[in-house]
């Protein structure tokens, strides 16, 4: 479904050139779940920004479906973003001026439909996540599990295939992180999205089907 | 302290830029069009030639004449004058009063060429109340005036008009029909100066007809040289007594039963000639009020504008506020770090406004919109900007000196989340 | 999207607040500068109702205040006379006239009449046997003033056709009785409608006006200060002084001044347009101003908001529909900003506050400043919005 080759991401400023990514390789089949660990600065996030197309690598293609997504423009880009993928962030990243059902209808904003019909899917996406009860409320209302299952109904509002998340559990107690990995499985499950996961926690990475290890922008093993 | 505090706000100015770049221009606009303002208003009211005694002088500029029907609201006519104000140099706290016309433009034909000059015809005494810069000659005498002699002053522009420039005394004009020997030349007056501009004077006495004489409402102004301008209340207060006692001679009593007049120096006879409202109790207070009132709602949008970069500004700089907050610094301490940040950008602003206004004036002046009229900056003027400056630097800074402090220490530092 | 907006900048009043009440002040300057401008331009494009090219006036003074009681306005009536004939009969002179009020001054006369109950307001003035031909003024129906009128029984007056319409609707005014009857008074009559005499010149709007009658046999109050002499095109200022000498010597105790309608006109114009060039050129000024400031406060916004961008990029938002967000926000708080001027505006003519504004000046007048307002917004937003669609979505969504 998304395939990588040979990729490699480069940072410039004005004396250092860094290398995030160095050569990574990777094939993600359709209803995978995949965890991607390593120690803080590896190219963790790196590789994950350039699976969900919001960076390009300096060398090497990402493909999805097959099609080598380097010619995209910015509009095809944002199109395939809006349709196909959802983003799970440790800072969860939700908008405080904007209440919660608010918050979730942000993808759909990006797309033709009607004012009536956003409102239903944020509210099935609220419900999916099980916070029916707090759709008026204000993001800094909400306890940090809250907000991390706001950001989930965000992501999968617009029914997405592949769901990226970067250290989802990674501000959150373990008791809260276990109900965030519950869902994200249960999404896996129930719903064959395929999820790629940024964590440190092994614990979490056990449950996924296949950990892939970074180290210095390398991939090892 | 003070000096510290001048230091973090250059640094954190200079950071930047855009943002002070655009207070800067805002502020200085604004300080611009004030000190125009001031200037002109300077220019009309202060003490200057040939008004050089304006802080001792008053003056009759208008009389409202009131009955059950009707009202008439005019300069005041000799005959009103020359028997309740004239008297009034007897006084021992009056030095003397004159008498002198409203201008009126009168045409001389010279050579095929049309001239229109501004004339006001004056006693002997005007000259002594107000002093005139002469060039040449010397002014007309209150014996010439008795007398009915045609004399005439004129001004620099009309020697110009009518000599070329050269000399003008002893020579022959001829002006609305009339022949005046010039006896003196006078720099010329800006035409702002409602009681004495002109571009020739001659001798009431020289008018065509003597109906002047019983006039109550007419073309005249009197002007009153006090002793002292501690003295002005008391004279106000006895012209208000005469103004009583007129009401009982009154030519028409049937149609006018009361007379509304005032004793007014140049601010508060500028109120009543130009504020609309023919009774007003206090012309002085009135126009200050207006003037403020004038002043503010210019002032307004220009404040919003910098209140709104102000706040962005702060909010720009939450997060080191939360820094400074957790580290100890006191709101009291930030918001007198902000606002003295913020009178020195005022202040900045103010000197570049001076600068252009400066130069706008320069402009104004060699332009000859308004004839005569030399305006120019003076510490008078600079020091009314600088009160205006600090007032807008600080009024624009409470606000969002307030909202600052406001500032909660931890969420300053978290920022404002996405 | 514009729901999701609406709620956005609502949501963030607190912060919008100034910018919108900046917008609303900023709405309510081009509105009061916009508005006298159009005032001036729509009633510039009327006609005027008299010709001042070649008309010269002679303001005439008598020594005497028009305060006063005149007790002797039959002499002064009979010199008038005088004058009048001396003047006509020279070469140069086209027509000659007196009147008491004169073209372009702003200050004048002006009655209220009775009719039926109803009453009407007008500006009047008082003019001689000859004025219409000295102003070229345009006759629609019956006749000018003759001398032989003073002696009806009834004044005779000619009006403007906005007086006849509104006085007469479609029926011919010529030979009607003007207005109810005044105890005491001479009852008026038409004898004539001109197309109109917009006295206070041509940026100051069309009334009624109604001109009577001065006579020169039967001298009714205070004669004419003004006269008004149509010259031949081409009359030099030679022609003044001998007009000047002429009348200087059947009238020695008088003054003459002699001022072509233009020169008058022109004073008119600049008294009436330095305010609004003066304004105008502050306005400019404080939208500048206004402006930048507007500029550096959307800069400062959406760099506070970079991580909100990463967001809405990340959510499938294209470069582009960041930019439209953008510009659709400001172009929300402008509305507000101008729904609120607009709500303080419309006082004015719901409150009747001023009389003399045309709803085409005024619907004119809002329009002109909400077009600027959305214009200024724009311009002022599309920077910021452009550095907005230009966030690096990776980059602004990366951990801290």
């Amino acid at each position: 479904m998304i395939n990588l080759q040979q990729v490699s991401k480069l940072y410039r400023t004005d004396r250092v050139e860094t290398t995030a990514l160095d050569n990574i390789n990777l094939e993600i089949g359709k209803g995978e779940f995949i965890s991607i660990m390593g120690p803080s600065g590896c190219g963790k996030s790196t590789l994950l920004n350039l699976i969900g197309l919001l960076d390009e690598p300096s060398s090497g293609s990402v493909a999805l479906d097959g099609k080598a997504i380097d010619r995209y423009g910015d509009r095809d880009l944002s199109r395939v973003r809006n349709e196909r993928i959802g983003f799970v962030f440790q800072q969860f990243h939700l908008v405080s001026d904007l209440s919660v059902v608010d918050n979730v209808e942000i993808p759909l904003l990006y797309r033709r439909m009607s004012n009536g019909e956003r409102r239903r899917a944020a509210l099935a996406a609220l419900d999916r996540v099980g916070l029916s009860s707090r759709i008026h409320h204000f993001p800094t209302q909400l306890s940090g599990g809250q907000q991390q299952r706001v950001a989930i109904a965000r992501a999968i509002v617009g029914r997405p295939g592949i769901l990226l998340a970067d250290e989802p559990t990674g501000n959150l107690d373990s008791q809260m992180g276990d109900e965030i990995m519950g869902i994200l499985e249960d999404l896996n499950a129930n719903e064959k999205t395929t999820i790629v996961m940024v964590t440190h926690d092994p614990r979490l990475a056990e449950k996924t089907h296949r950990t892939i290890r970074l180290f210095d922008g390398r991939q090892v093993q | 302290m003070i000096k510290n505090y001048l230091k973090i706000a250059l640094k954190v100015l200079g950071r930047r830029k855009f943002f002070t770049f655009i207070s800067l221009f805002g502020i200085s606009v604004t300080l611009l069009v004030l000190l125009v303002a001031t200037a002109l208003l300077d220019h009309v009211f202060s003490a200057q030639t040939p008004e050089v005694h304006a802080d001792r002088m008053l003056g009759v500029y208008q009389l409202t004449m009131r009955g059950p029907d009707d009202s008439e609201n005019s300069h005041p006519g000799y005959g009103f004058l020359d028997r309740y104000v004239r008297p009034m140099a007897k006084l021992p706290n009056v030095e003397r009063v004159a008498l002198v016309t409203e201008t009126r433009t009168v045409v001389s034909y010279l050579n095929g060429r049309k001239i229109q000059s501004a004339m006001r015809r004056a006693d002997g005494e005007f000259w002594r109340v107000l002093a005139f810069d002469f060039v040449e000659g010397e002014p007309f005498t209150v014996a010439d005036n008795e007398g009915g002699r045609f004399v005439a002053v004129i001004s620099e522009t009309a020697r110009e008009r009518f000599f070329g420039g050269s000399p003008a005394v002893g020579q022959t004009i001829e002006a609305d029909g009339q022949r005046f020997r010039v006896v003196g030349v006078v720099r010329d007056v800006p035409v702002l100066r409602y009681a004495s501009a002109a571009d020739l004077w001659v001798p009431i006495t020289t008018a065509k007809t003597s109906a002047y004489k019983e006039e109550w409402l007419g073309a005249f102004t009197a002007l009153i040289l006090a002793r002292n301008s501690a003295d002005l209340p008391q004279i106000k207060a006895e012209f208000q007594s005469r103004l009583r006692d007129a009401e009982h001679h009154l030519p028409d009593p049937k149609t006018f039963t009361t007379l509304i007049a005032g004793a007014d120096t140049l601010p508060e006879g500028a109120a009543r000639i130009f504020l609309p409202g023919e009774q007003v109790a206090n012309p002085g207070g009135r126009m200050r009020a207006a003037l403020l009132a004038l002043m503010l709602g210019f002032m307004l949008l220009p404040t919003i504008n910098l209140v709104n970069i102000n706040l962005s500004r702060i909010l720009d700089r939450a997060s080191e506020i939360g820094v400074r907050r957790a580290f100890g610094a006191s709101a009291r301490t930030l918001v007198g770090q902000f606002l003295i940040e913020n009178l020195v950008l005022t202040l900045i602003g103010a000197a570049i406004g001076l600068v252009l206004a400066a130069g706008v004036l320069r402009a104004f002046n060699v332009s000859g919109i308004l004839p005569n009229t030399h305006l120019q900056l003076n510490l008078r003027i600079f020091a009314d900007g600088l009160g205006i400056a600090v007032f807008f630097g600080l009024f624009s800074g409470v606000y969002p000196a307030w909202r600052m402090s406001k500032l909660h220490p931890v969420e300053a530092l978290r920022g404002r989340s996405a | 999207m514009t729901r999701h907006l609406l709620k956005l900048v609502w949501n963030r009043k607190r912060s919008n607040a100034l910018m919108i009440l900046e917008i609303c002040v900023s709405f309510l300057v081009v509105f009061g500068v916009a508005t006298l401008g159009l005032f001036f331009l729509d009633n510039y494009r009327r006609p005027l109702g008299y010709q001042w090219q070649s008309t010269w006036n002679v303001a005439i003074g008598m020594g005497r205040s028009d305060a006063e009681p005149s007790g002797d306005s039959t002499a002064q009536q009979a010199t008038l006379a005088r004058l009048l004939r001396e003047v006509r009969s020279l070469g140069p002179v086209v027509a000659a006239a007196g009147s008491w009020v004169l073209p372009f001054e702003q200050g004048g006369w002006s009655s209220r009449y009775q009719f039926k109950g109803r009453s009407l307001d007008m500006d009047a003035d008082r003019a001689t046997v000859g004025f219409d031909q000295a102003m070229g003024l345009d006759l629609v129906a019956g006749r000018w003033f003759e001398e032989a009128d003073a002696a009806l029984v009834e004044e005779p007056i000619v009006i403007n056709r906005t007086l006849a319409r509104a006085v007469y609707g479609a029926e011919d005014p010529v030979g009607k009785r003007f207005a109810d009857e005044r105890p005491g008074e001479r009852p008026f009559r038409v004898v004539g409608v001109i197309s109109d005499f917009r006295k206070k010149g041509e940026l100051m709007p069309n009334g009624n006006f109604i001109f009577h009658f001065a006579s020169m046999d039967h001298p009714e109050g205070k004669p004419p200060r003004n006269l008004l002499i149509r010259v031949r095109p081409g009359t030099t200022v030679a022609f003044e002084e001998a007009l000047v000498k002429r009348m200087q010597a059947v009238a020695p105790e008088w003054s003459f001044e002699v001022r072509p309608l233009a020169q008058v006109r022109a004073t008119s114009f600049r008294f009436l347009l330095t305010p609004l060039i003066v304004a105008g050129t502050l306005a400019f000024f404080l939208l500048l101003m206004v402006g930048l400031g507007l500029i550096g406060v959307l800069w400062q916004n959406l760099l506070q908001r970079t991580r909100e961008i990463g967001l809405r990029r990340a959510a499938g938002a294209s470069r582009v529909a960041v930019h439209r967000q953008v510009l659709l926000e400001q172009l929300v708080l402008t509305s507000l900003g101008v729904l609120l001027g607009t709500l303080l505006v419309v006082q004015i003519p719901v409150l009747d506050l001023i009389g003399v504004l045309s709803n085409r000046v005024f619907a004119s007048g809002l329009l002109f400043a909400m077009i600027t307002m959305y214009l200024i917004s724009i311009l002022c937003a599309l920077y910021p919005s452009s550095l907005a669609s230009r966030v690096q979505p990776a980059e602004a969504l990366r951990y801290e």
